[in-house]
């Protein structure tokens, strides 16, 4: 009998290793009195933004009777696979804040966004923001707040070592790498690498795009293996071979490599506006990314899920919540909190002015002054994105981290990994 | 007895076996039937399943030199952490069996890396062996050992290796108290009689600990198949499979193929081969353990 119940144990625990879908079933729509429940899903982008949320579903619900807002904040952890497994059970939110948009068009399961985009609103979003979330000429998302990447230099670091100002092309910064290796030997590492499975697509579009490659041509197309972006990946090779970078670029995201920065044990990197910690002592300077001085523009969509049982009375709670949630003071309320840009018009304007007098999570002491604003919302319309309105891009997304990986591990060179990877999205 | 009492004596067992099987059924058969198949359908990456496609994901699977990869890794993963733990685990019961001073504070120190959540150890390891910053450098450099810091984990062979380690290092002790409690159920008369009979350590060890700890090993063994097997958090904390998918385990593949890659499909197809690989194990431990049964 001992033995029996050791093998039941046992089989059950075997069978273990297939257990772990669940779903949870969502209420929303509208009922028999009119009244409409909005499901909505958030991402989670620091400590504040659940309380935040909070005060703004409870602001909407006191000025819009019969809007319900059930509105859950989800980190981006978990965030992906929390929408999927709704999607599969067809418990779907209607309105959905996440970073990529093209799957979810290709199933058919968004709402275009003039549908529910009331006209001031649509004329008030930074024109390059939203045509970005445009596939054939239809928009399907909105822009919920963006950011941009620059190159972040310590200076006392670059001073000591006898170099006097920031790196400009990418020669310059194999010679500062020397200069801070030379200078302080174990001590001090010259350049932060992220090619982890986390972000290393960013290091891909610095490198390209500054080498005047990238992920697609002049016509939209895919060339991922263009001269320049071999060019760029070896150069990638060439700063992990010399030892001037962190020694596990492949695990390490950017958030360590930020810490070291604000530590001051990190001489340089390219990371986003608000990576300095704010009670980092660090005299830093940000500047353009060497070579070709473009930045990477990462932004992030609010984007709507149809639902073919409910009627207009859903449609015009949206628009209502979307006029509610970019009306400039709540929107720059907002992006002050989460210390990101703001993708409208009038709260770019509002910021570069008044910045100072949202306060931040409760605290003063965090990022957010004026001239911050000023400075990188003039530059983000300038800014490249990641091509995320095709639906290969998740493909080519893990691709170039995977070539990354390959060729800087010494697997393969970069010009048969590009190849090879342009191949493979070709098919 | 009467004619009612026998019927609820009959019906009883069921009637209180009938929570546990409900629970097994809702939340194990369930989701496997639901593995298998979403393992037979094409999945889109928003998690929209498409309908019925074959054996399509399993062919996309045996494609990938990844998986193939990835499958090599899981065996030396296995292998290399059960072995090395039975070794290591034995010798320190044998130790531990031992009178000595101080011995209670020994045991109690062995069980920490076992009770401590598997994260934590991994983060904490992670962090010991970077090279840029970990104390394990530190520590080499202040005792003159090294003269500049060591990159441990340069190359996706040492990355696995540390990988491994760690794996060692938190299942030992389970051995360790499994062999222990064995060790203590053994009659010390048998000792004093072979030692009378002129029998040295290495007698002594083969004749009579091996054969009396053997179910304790057993026992401690094909747990150790299963868990490992299935261990997901040492690797995924330390390299993610990084680089390029080398220093991946099927349980960490099949979760970068689902939740990073958008492939459920493929993730179910993965997890239907990992299933099928542990229940061929486990067949075999039942079969010896049977025929154990019948010799005994």
């Amino acid at each position: 009998m001992k033995k029996f119940l050791s093998m039941l144990l046992v089989t059950a625990m075997v069978a273990s290793m297939l257990v772990g879908c669940g779903g949870k079933k969502s209420e929303s729509g509208s009922d028999e009195s009119g009244n409409v429940t909005l499901d909505i899903i958030i991402s989670q982008y620091g400590n504040y933004t659940q309380e935040w949320w909070k005060e703004f579903e409870e602001t909407f619900e006191a000025a819009n009777e019969g809007i319900d807002l059930n509105i859950e904040i989800v980190s981006w952890n978990d965030i992906y696979e929390v929408v999927n497994t709704r999607i599969s059970t067809q418990e779907q939110p209607d309105i959905l804040n996440i970073s990529g948009f093209a799957d979810y068009v290709t199933d058919d399961l968004l709402m275009p966004a003039e549908e529910y985009v009331s006209d001031e609103l649509q004329a008030n979003f930074v024109p390059s923001f939203w045509e970005s979330n445009a596939i054939d000429g239809t928009v399907w998302a909105l822009p919920i707040l963006a950011s941009c990447r620059a190159l972040f230099c310590n200076m006392d670091l670059l001073n000591e070592a006898g170099i006097e100002s920031v790196p400009e092309t990418w020669d310059d910064v194999l010679t500062a790498c020397q200069a801070i290796k030379d200078t302080y030997g174990d001590e001090i590492v010259p350049w932060g690498l992220d090619i982890s499975t986390d972000e290393g697509q960013a290091a891909f579009a610095y490198y390209a795009w500054n080498f005047g490659g990238g992920f697609v041509d002049d016509n939209g197309d895919w060339a991922l293996n263009s001269a320049e972006n071999v060019e760029a990946v070896e150069y990638i090779q060439n700063l992990i071979d010399s030892g001037y970078c962190n020694s596990a670029p492949f695990t390490d995201t950017r958030y360590p490599l930020q810490d070291a920065f604000s530590a001051g044990t990190l001489a340089m990197m390219i990371g986003p506006m608000n990576m300095v910690a704010a009670d980092s002592t660090v005299n830093y300077e940000a500047a353009d990314i060497p070579g070709e001085h473009v930045a990477l523009g990462v932004c992030d969509q609010l984007m709507v899920f149809k639902d073919e049982e409910a009627g207009d009375a859903r449609t015009e709670a949206i628009t209502k919540f979307f006029d509610a949630f970019y009306e400039v003071e709540t929107y720059s309320d907002y992006m002050v909190y989460e210390g990101f840009l703001p993708a409208t018009q009038d709260a770019s304007a509002n910021l570069a002015e008044n910045a100072e007098k949202y306060i931040v999570g409760g605290t003063e002491d965090t990022a957010g002054n004026s001239e911050y604003f000023a400075t990188f919302c003039a530059v983000l319309p300038n800014c490249k994105f990641y091509p995320m309105q095709k639906t290969e891009w998740m493909d080519v997304r893990n691709g170039v981290i995977d070539v990354e990986q390959q060729v800087c591990s010494g697997t393969t060179d970069a010009q048969t990994a590009l190849d090879n990877l342009q191949a493979e999205v070709a098919e | 007895m009467s004619k009612k009492n026998k019927a609820l004596s009959v019906v009883q067992p069921y009637i209180w076996l009938l929570p546990s099987v409900l629970l097994m059924v809702t939340m194990i058969v369930v989701p496997i039937i639901s593995v298998f198949k979403i393992s037979f359908s094409e999945v889109g990456r928003s998690g929209l399943i498409k309908g019925f496609n074959g054996i399509e994901n399993y062919v996309e699977v045996f494609k990938q030199p990844a998986f193939w990869t990835t499958l090599r890794n899981t065996f030396v993963w296995t292998i290399a952490v059960v072995g090395l733990s039975t070794v290591i685990g034995f010798i320190l019961a044998m130790v531990l069996n031992q009178e000595f001073f101080g011995r209670k504070i020994v045991r109690a120190v062995v069980i920490f890396p076992w009770a401590t959540a598997l994260v934590i150890q991994s983060v904490i390891w992670k962090y010991i062996v970077n090279a840029d910053y970990g104390s394990l450098n530190v520590l080499l450099k202040k005792l003159g050992i090294i003269d500049s810091f060591v990159n441990w984990t340069g190359t996706a062979q040492s990355m696995f290796a540390w990988e491994c380690w760690v794996g060692i290092f938190v299942t030992f002790p389970f051995v360790t108290f499994c062999v222990l409690s064995g060790l203590q159920g053994i009659d010390a008369a048998l000792y004093e009689s072979a030692a009378v009979d002129g029998a040295g350590f290495w007698s002594k060890l083969f004749k009579i600990t091996l054969p009396l700890v053997r179910p304790s090993l057993t026992v401690s063994t094909v747990l150790n198949i299963i868990y490992v097997f299935n261990s997901f958090p040492i690797v995924w904390t330390i390299s993610k499979g990084a680089p390029a998918d080398q220093t991946h385990t099927l349980v960490t593949y099949l979760y970068k193929l689902s939740f990073t890659e958008g492939k459920s499909g493929q993730a179910a197809a993965v997890s239907v081969i990992g299933f099928v690989i542990l229940a061929i194990l486990a067949s075999i431990y039942m079969i010896m353990s049977l025929r154990g049964e019948g010799e005994d």
